[in-house]
């Protein structure tokens, strides 16, 4: 099966006064149409901007995406002209935000906001497009739907609002939609909603669905493979089932130890990792993680390690002692 | 797609509230302040005033002389003497200054609202460009346009010299050839030094024909302003451009800067409706540019983006309406300000020309009989600049509660 989108090599850096930042070094992967992959990392991994630059929406300048290919239906949109692009957002690629307070415009109706989009792209008349709204809204669980369509942004809630995004972003059926830590600004009841209601669009309406998030928990319940960035590297790559049991990569370990696990003993410390992720003005010239890795040896200093093919199904790590790690964990 | 009901769906927030737009909120805040009240009655007896005289109390300037009503205090009952009434008794010309001052609100609403209408008209228009481009990628199209703009105003001020406005239609046309030839002309200095010798040609050349000092300085502005055209158009440099451009106006006193665009225009209210339109253009373009600036930042904006908008929609569509708010505030505290220079203008002589009614220049007529005991013919016109301007001041203030961004929820 042809991929639906392959990422070749992107980097992505941005100009600013104190020097260059390196915010993506090279990521490369691809994603089946109707696969749901989970991006994660800690604050600052290049997770967001690399998505930001898939729909070229980097702020440039001070950002810049300096190589690389997005090839999304067998062509690369990094070639795309301004005003092809603007078909692809929206209409292809879709988009939602972390923060539903700020996402919808505040002085338009929700309805309205929707109802733009939907013109945009599918050429619908005002009635038409205002039926579909209404049924949008609906689908992402608004109950009242066709009244609620003229209200405001602030009279809606937070998880009331994430579901109006969503309904916008969904309004031309995007073959992708990314997900910006669209969880993360809301608490845990209603993030557990909005992930149930994504998992049950995607089945429905069978796009793909790249997660953006610093919750490994969430993505484990939906994800199908996982990504595992940091300082703008993929480092981990893999199926849910082999990031979480065969956990190759010393970082994606100390991120699985910081989680509180229900069935530890009450008392117990979660682990943290120790250090502080590498200034991405100055990127070491060996393993970014090595400052912070409890496994580094003398070649982690010199030499980056690149991803290769570790043990599991389409499972590659970039570490020089995953085998080692492998069997210090399974002992 | 399926049907889903809601009863799928583990819903909770059931709550329906009534429609209400923030401008309507707004409004509501805004009849709940009682300075903002007492500017908007001030405000609205000024303009309904000012208004009705116009349309239905007929009054020609040109005839009404009479000497031997001259300089009488007011009075509000006929008498032996006075067969008229005369609430703010009558001027040097014995006018009725009741008359004059009510007729003359027209003419400063007049100038109030047209000079504030080209400061924000053009501020707003180069502050939401400059804001938006300061950091954002231009398209060809855009470059071809926004350049073209840029040498169209910049060559606007050689043509105001020469006194050929052809002058700044060629500097557009050299602006729109920059972006359009820049990629073939080679090297940097190269281009550099064709565009100031068409500037230098454009403004000598057609300069020439006012006169050869004429000549000289257009042409050597033009020199200049192709220099700069020269440079291919980036967000950043069109941003600076505008904004430093901006600077220059803001740097000369507002007064004086007024008073020397109606010396050159020559006297009369419209020229002074130019004069204080075009001095108030930077206020606007700064507030338009940092608004935008913190509102592009904004989620939706890029939520926007993400739908597939393009920039002019993202513009005019998204971040003109969430910058509106401090604009308003400042047009309406702008209209106070415009009728005090207009006054003020009036005041010199360089304003309304007589026998025009207008407050500036009532006062400037009146204020010699001051020490002869004439207190009516300053104290009204006065007294009416002073409450026009202080109702619109009110009432910006009430709209600055009423429109701040951080007291809504």
């Amino acid at each position: 099966m042809t991929p639906l989108m392959d990422l070749k090599n992107l980097r992505v850096r941005f100009h600013t006064d104190e020097g260059m930042v390196k915010a993506v070094n090279g990521v490369s992967y691809a994603m089946e149409p109707g696969e749901i992959l989970g991006v994660v990392g800690e604050s600052g991994c290049g997770k967001s901007v690399h998505a930001l630059s898939i729909m070229r929406l980097i702020q440039t300048p001070p950002g810049k995406i300096e190589s690389g290919q997005v090839i999304f239906n067998d062509r690369d949109l990094l070639k795309l002209s301004e005003s092809e692009m603007r078909h692809v957002r929206g209409r292809e690629i879709a988009m939602i935000f972390q923060d539903p307070m700020t996402s919808l415009n505040p002085v338009y109706t929700v309805g309205f906001q929707i109802v733009e989009a939907l013109k945009l792209h599918k050429g619908l008349d005002e009635k038409a497009a205002r039926e579909r709204a209404a049924e949008l809204l609906t689908l992402v669980g608004i109950p009242g739907a066709r009244q609620r369509l003229d209200d405001y942004p602030h009279q809606f809630s937070g998880g009331m609002r994430q579901r109006a995004m969503i309904a916008m972003a969904l309004s031309c059926e995007p073959q992708l939609l990314i997900a910006d830590e669209p969880t993360t600004a809301l608490d845990v009841t209603i993030q557990a909603q909005i992930v149930d209601l994504v998992i049950r669009l995607q089945q429905e309406l069978g796009m793909a669905v790249m997660w953006i998030t610093h919750d490994l928990g969430v993505v484990a319940e939906m994800a199908y493979k996982i990504n595992v960035m940091y300082a703008g590297y993929i480092i981990e790559r893999g199926q849910v089932r082999d990031i979480y049991k065969k956990t190759r990569h010393p970082y994606t370990i100390g991120l699985l130890g910081s989680l509180p696990r229900i069935d530890e003993p009450p008392g117990t410390k979660l682990v943290s990792i120790p250090g502080l992720p590498p200034d991405l003005l100055a990127l070491p010239t060996g393993c970014p993680f090595y400052a912070r890795c409890t496994y580094r040896v003398e070649r982690c200093l010199e030499e980056n390690p690149s991803l290769e093919e570790a043990d599991g199904v389409e499972h590659t790590v970039a570490c020089w002692r995953w085998e080692h790690i492998a069997g210090r964990v399974s002992s | 797609m399926a049907e889903i009901t809601p009863q799928d769906l583990f819903v909770t927030d059931f709550a329906v509230r009534e429609h209400r737009s923030l401008w309507v909120d707004a409004w509501r805040r805004l009849i709940s302040s009682n300075t903002a009240r007492l500017g908007l009655f001030i405000v609205t007896v000024f303009v309904a005033s000012a208004t009705l005289a116009h349309f239905f109390w007929t009054y020609d300037a040109k005839t009404d002389l009479d000497y031997a009503l001259k300089l009488k205090p007011p009075n509000l009952r006929p008498t032996e003497e006075i067969s008229t009434i005369h609430p703010f008794g009558t001027d040097k010309l014995g006018r009725d200054i009741f008359r004059r001052t009510v007729h003359g609100g027209w003419n400063s609403l007049r100038v109030g609202l047209v000079a504030v209408t080209i400061s924000l008209v053009i501020g707003v228009l180069l502050g939401l460009l400059a804001g938006f481009y300061e950091s954002m990628e231009i398209t060809q199209g855009e470059r071809v346009l926004l350049q073209g703009l840029v040498g169209l105003s910049l060559g606007g001020i050689i043509a105001w010299i020469g006194a050929q406005w052809v002058i700044a239609l060629l500097f557009g046309l050299l602006g729109v050839l920059s972006i359009v030839f820049g990629k073939f002309l080679a090297g940097k200095p190269v281009r550099i030094a064709l565009f100031a010798l068409g500037g230098l040609l454009i403004g000598g050349g057609i300069g020439l024909l006012g006169a050869p000092m004429v000549g000289l300085v257009c042409g050597l502005l033009g020199a200049v302003l192709g220099a700069i055209l020269a440079s291919p158009l980036t967000g950043t440099f069109f941003s600076n451009v505008v904004m430093r451009a901006m600077d220059i106006i803001l740097a000369f006193p507002s007064y004086l800067l007024a008073i020397a665009i109606v010396a050159f225009l020559g006297p009369g209210l419209e020229k002074g409706m130019i004069a204080i339109g075009v001095v108030g253009i930077p206020i606007y373009a700064r507030l338009a540019r940092s608004a935008v600036l913190s509102v592009a930042q904004k989620e939706y904006i890029l939520a926007a983006y993400s739908v597939g908008e393009g920039h002019d929609r993202i513009i005019f569509r998204h971040i003109f309406p969430n910058i509106l708010s401090p604009i308003i505030i400042q047009a309406t505290m702008g209209l106070a300000g415009a009728i005090l220079s207009a006054a003020a203008l009036g005041f010199l002589g360089l304003g309304a020309i007589p026998p025009t009614p207008e407050w500036g220049a009532m006062l400037g007529d009146s204020y010699k009989y001051l020490s002869s005991g004439a207190w009516w013919a300053v104290l009204f016109p006065g007294l009416a600049i002073m409450f026009s301007v202080l109702g619109f001041n009110l009432l910006g203030d009430g709209l600055r509660d009423a429109l701040d961004p951080k007291l809504r929820v």
